[in-house]
């Protein structure tokens, strides 16, 4: 999981030009949205293609999208849990 | 028709950002493509807002917000802009995207800030503008176009400052694209060299340049802009000669009331013969200067022509390294630009001291 974790915040990191941030200063328990990372609606929708780009995920319920994309863990657990 | 220019803003392969000096110092390149010198940017653009722009957008927004501040306009009662290109690196990186995803999975961002009016309408979104807002895109003619309605506008409404400007970028793809059709040259030459180079082809360059353009004639003005000229495909010498009589004519000027002639000699053999006719004809007893070793070949060059026209007019003087031939004999009252890109687009941009 930690391994999981520390790759996506790289992806996250480069898929999002989040410029100055290293790997290190994302807590992976952190809000991505509003007051944690401050991500926006653009950020998850291209949150939305790198699960489905890098790993095949989509997601079908979009009421779901909320628990994913809490924070990085929740993204790992989520792809963890799913991935073929 | 007219207007007074008072806000500079200008992003360019030399260090023409602070508007307070005038070519003190040149950047001496050795390159077949020049890119520009950037600013700080979190200076004019908040960083959370930055990651999503791509460098014609930094670019273009950095040279407004300093017109702007230049001109002490708080709110422009309208945004112009002008570009061939674009926003070109991230319609690049959207077109590779698709077809490397066999069109599928394409991410927002790079298709939202690939529209060529994203420069116009970020800087409406900074500034919360909600005015007239319009982005010419007609190659080479592109800033004239939007210089033309800038002037238009300020002549037959109620503005009375309008922010104007143009951006071009260039990229590794379409550099070699273009340089296949023969664009650009195949040999590096120096800044100082480029219009002593006898080969085809001349230096790419890029830039952003933003000017404040008022009504009202106002004490810190640059200069004045009077009128400006559009020649597509001119069919020969005598023909541009015709079109510059007819522009000075409609001015109350004449040739002999030029002092100093900005041409677009860019070092292309092919293409320069139309400023030495110039030089050695209607002009012969103007000065000449340059820009383009400065700023290097592309479609919205203009723009940094008449930011140097207007310093010179400002400032009265000449730097050295623009310098083509005789200095004017006394003050700087009268600037003519003329300028075409790839022997398509001639035009012609009247100035005069305020």
């Amino acid at each position: 999981m930690e391994a999981l974790i520390e790759q996506l915040k790289q992806e996250i990191i480069a898929q999002l030009n989040l410029d100055g941030l290293k790997t290190e200063d994302i807590n992976p328990d952190t809000p991505l949205f509003g007051d944690g990372l401050g991500l926006d609606s653009i950020d998850a929708l291209e949150l939305i293609v790198l699960l489905d780009k890098n790993y095949g995920l989509k997601i079908l319920n979009p009421a779901d999208g909320k628990k994913i994309f809490q924070s990085v863990r929740s993204m790992a657990e989520f792809i963890s849990e799913n991935k073929k | 028709m007219g207007a007074y220019i008072k806000g500079i803003g200008i992003v360019s392969p030399q260090k023409t950002f602070n508007t307070k000096t005038f070519l003190t110092e040149t950047v001496e390149h050795t390159t077949n493509s020049l890119r520009c010198i950037e600013p700080y940017y979190p200076e004019f653009i908040n960083p959370v807002l930055a990651r999503r722009m791509s460098r014609t957008i930094k670019m273009g927004i950095a040279a407004a917000m300093v017109s702007l501040r230049d001109a002490k306009v708080e709110m422009p009662d309208a945004i112009i802009t002008g570009t061939a290109l674009g926003c070109w690196e991230d319609t690049e990186k959207f077109l590779v995207a698709m077809i490397e995803n066999s069109e599928q999975l394409l991410t927002p961002t790079a298709f939202m800030q690939s529209t060529h009016n994203t420069v116009s309408s970020q800087i409406a979104l900074l500034l919360k503008c909600m005015n007239y807002n319009f982005t010419y895109v007609n190659k080479g003619f592109s800033f004239e176009s939007a210089v033309l309605d800038a002037m238009m506008m300020l002549g037959d409404s109620d503005a009375k400052n309008i922010l104007v400007g143009a951006h071009d970028e260039m990229t590794e793809k379409y550099f070699n694209i273009t340089k296949r059709v023969g664009f650009w040259k195949e040999e590096a030459v120096a800044t100082s060299e480029v219009l002593r180079s006898t080969t085809n082809g001349s230096v790419s360059g890029e830039g952003a340049a933003f000017f404040v353009l008022g009504k009202e004639k106002g004490e810190d003005d640059y200069a004045q802009l009077r009128s400006l000229k559009m020649i597509f495909e001119p069919e020969n010498e005598h023909q541009v000669e015709e079109k510059i009589n007819e522009l000075l004519s409609e001015n109350g000027l004449t040739c002999a009331d030029i002092d100093v002639v900005v041409y677009g000699k860019s070092g292309d053999v092919r293409y320069d013969k139309i400023y030495s006719h110039l030089e050695d004809t209607l002009f012969k007893n103007s000065a000449s200067v340059s820009f383009k070793p400065l700023c290097g070949e592309y479609q919205t060059s203009s723009s940094f022509a008449l930011w140097e026209a207007a310093m010179m007019l400002k400032t009265q003087t000449i730097p050295t390294a623009i310098q083509v031939n005789k200095q004017p004999k006394s003050e700087m009252k009268n600037v003519l630009i003329y300028n075409h890109f790839m022997n398509t687009y001639h035009t012609a941009f009247l100035l005069s001291q305020c």
